[in-house]
């Protein structure tokens, strides 16, 4: 998979009018916008036309089933009545869709190149005023047609809801099998729709929280290879892999910087636990805590100046925000529950945690100041919360009543939790942002 | 085929255990060429150590007044034993999340190792690491012998 942009600038692309429709739409908000999804069509002819067609009506399918995915957008599914001509992806049939009470609307194309590549043009319609939200295109090498319709379904959703689509994204998380005594872990990967899996580690080792980098070209994990826990990167595109620091410190609850240049992480001296920060390529590390007890799982807030943290030293587990060089540390939650696992939503606005009481355990958010918490799933074993690009969702491990652990996803909107197709249990879901 | 080979090690065993309590310091091992000698040394420091393992409140690295008697008696065989290196294997709560249980297991570890270390077992005998809630258990920290060769270099070479 390439590494490299996929987008490209579409000839005569409108005026941005994104921001316009951006506050149509807010977490919680109970109706969904009704969004037609016609087969896309291409310019091709002939027996390269008739390929090509094939090629837009599977994206056109992928395009419906993202969208499905979300609390927001409600897709009219293909039809292949629906069937447009080359011209009419930017000049579409308003009337029609206004007619099936669509509000939004999709069309696009798949075109070959010379070069065996694909062009896939997309394009997002306010149908009530006739006009053009969006418009991208992308050019992919075959294997990455699905990319390009993660991509098409991201820019309908970021046009109608302000909010960075999640479908061009990846989950990391921890495959598991075997009895509870001798666990067998390796760390997995998929395309958020489960698509592309693939296991990164052998399994001859116990290995924990995977946490991807920003773009997801990077991972950071904890490994049991060298016998004590500590914290490795492996590196997704060309598969190597090393300890992040050298000795044998036990290190552990890396997540990386907003921008990818830094890992914030834990690590013990004697008996206590501190976050450091160090750079995602080695380093010195600067330690940012120094209270007795436990003080991890630290994570950065979007813009990189701050940190959320859990610690104990109040005598029970709360949350904490520091500044990110350690600086005017103050608590945030103030209650008999504790909270750990922290992590900041990619928008800023909330932190998700994983709230405890006695052995019941269950993924809630609050705003980065401690106020408006709002419990979201009901445990009773529910943990370590991963943000979505979008903001808007979370995933995270749930041990069922069997005791085996899965991957659940739900959305700030307070619907049901529902659980990923995975090839075995699942635990330790970490969700990357949108991929470049 | 399994069957007798069971059998055959259970008859081992038997004599094995048998000697245990008679073991002096100095005293060669016994000579059970089938028996590994760490577990021998295993056994040995189980029986006359009382355990191998120390127990903790939920939530607490703090050390009872029980773990502190087994740790003496935990240090005063590894004072008769100075080139038996051990390693304290600590474990978080179930109900911990992934690395608070991480830290707890580490910080039940550090706290029984320290205590050894102020009951005078040299640093260098004695390493630390934890199991988070990666192994099903009640909180606890673990004393084990560690394999003089072989197997993962677990202990500190500096102590």
């Amino acid at each position: 998979m390439t590494a490299r942009s996929l987008v490209i600038a579409l000839v005569a692309a409108a005026a941005g009018l994104v921001s316009s429709s951006a506050d149509a739409q807010q977490p919680g908000a109970p109706a969904a916008t009704v969004i037609a999804v016609p087969p896309m069509t291409s310019p091709d002819t002939g027996t390269k036309g008739n390929e090509m067609l094939a090629l837009a009506w599977q994206a056109t399918q992928l395009i419906d089933t993202d969208l499905q995915q979300t609390a927001e957008l409600m897709p009219l599914s293909p039809d292949r009545n629906d069937y447009y001509s080359y011209p009419e992806v930017t000049a579409p049939n308003f009337m029609k869709w206004r007619g099936r009470g669509a509000k939004a609307l999709i069309t696009g194309f798949v075109k070959s190149r010379p070069d065996g590549r694909y062009t896939v043009g997309c394009y997002v319609y306010d149908v009530d005023k006739g006009r053009e939200l969006a418009r991208e295109g992308y050019v992919v090498i075959p294997a990455d047609l699905r990319r390009a319709a993660h991509k098409c379904s991201g820019l309908a959703y970021k046009a109608i809801t302000g909010a960075p689509g999640m479908f061009d994204t990846r989950i990391a998380y921890v495959a598991e099998t075997g009895s509870p005594a001798a666990r067998v872990k390796r760390i997995a990967i998929m395309d958020s729709d489960g698509f592309n899996h693939k296991y990164l580690t052998p399994g001859d080792t116990i290995v924990l929280t995977p946490r991807l980098s920003p773009h997801a070209a990077r991972l950071a994990y904890v490994s049991y290879q060298g016998g004590v826990p500590q914290v490795r990167i492996l590196d997704l595109g060309n598969g190597e892999q090393r300890p992040l620091l050298a000795g044998d410190a036990m290190t552990f609850a890396p997540r990386y910087s907003p921008d990818g240049s830094k890992i914030v992480f834990s690590m013990m001296l004697g008996a206590n636990s501190d976050i450091y920060v160090v750079g995602a390529n080695g380093g010195a590390p600067q330690r940012l805590t120094v209270a007795p007890g436990i003080d991890t799982d630290p994570g950065f807030s979007p813009d990189g100046s701050r940190i959320v943290f859990e610690s104990d030293r109040s005598g029970t587990q709360q949350l904490y925000v520091m500044n990110a060089d350690g600086s005017q540390q103050r608590r945030i939650t103030f209650s008999t529950a504790a909270y750990s696992a922290p992590e900041w939503s990619p928008d800023g606005k909330y932190i998700a945690f994983t709230w405890r009481m006695g052995d019941t355990r269950r993924i809630g958010i609050m705003a980065p100041d401690g106020t408006g918490e709002k419990i979201l799933t009901a445990g009773p074993a529910d943990e370590e919360p991963s943000w979505a690009a979008s903001s808007r969702e979370l995933v995270f491990q749930r041990t069922e009543a069997n005791g085996r652990p899965a991957i659940y996803r739900v959305n700030l909107d307070g619907s049901a939790p529902r659980k990923m197709t995975v090839p075995q249990d699942g635990s330790d879901p970490n969700w990357s942002g949108t991929m470049d | 085929m399994r069957k007798p080979v069971l059998l055959l090690a259970a008859l081992i065993a038997v004599p094995a255990s048998a000697q245990l309590p008679g073991l002096r310091r100095r005293a060669p091992p016994p000579q059970v060429p089938v028996q590994n000698p760490v577990d021998v040394l295993r056994a040995d420091f189980a029986a006359q150590s009382g355990g191998t393992t120390v127990y903790f409140a939920n939530g607490s690295a703090e050390l009872t007044p029980q773990a502190k008697l087994l740790l003496q008696a935990q240090a005063a065989w590894l004072r008769q034993h100075p080139d038996v290196a051990v390693r304290i294997e600590g474990h978080g709560d179930p109900a911990d999340t992934r690395d608070h249980a991480l830290a707890l297991g580490a910080e039940r570890a550090a706290e029984a190792r320290n205590f050894l270390i102020l009951l005078g077992t040299p640093a260098a005998q004695v390493s630390a690491m934890t199991w988070g809630k990666e192994r099903p258990g009640p909180p606890s920290a673990v004393t084990t012998i560690v394999p003089p060769s072989g197997g993962p270099a677990l202990v500190p070479a500096g102590g």
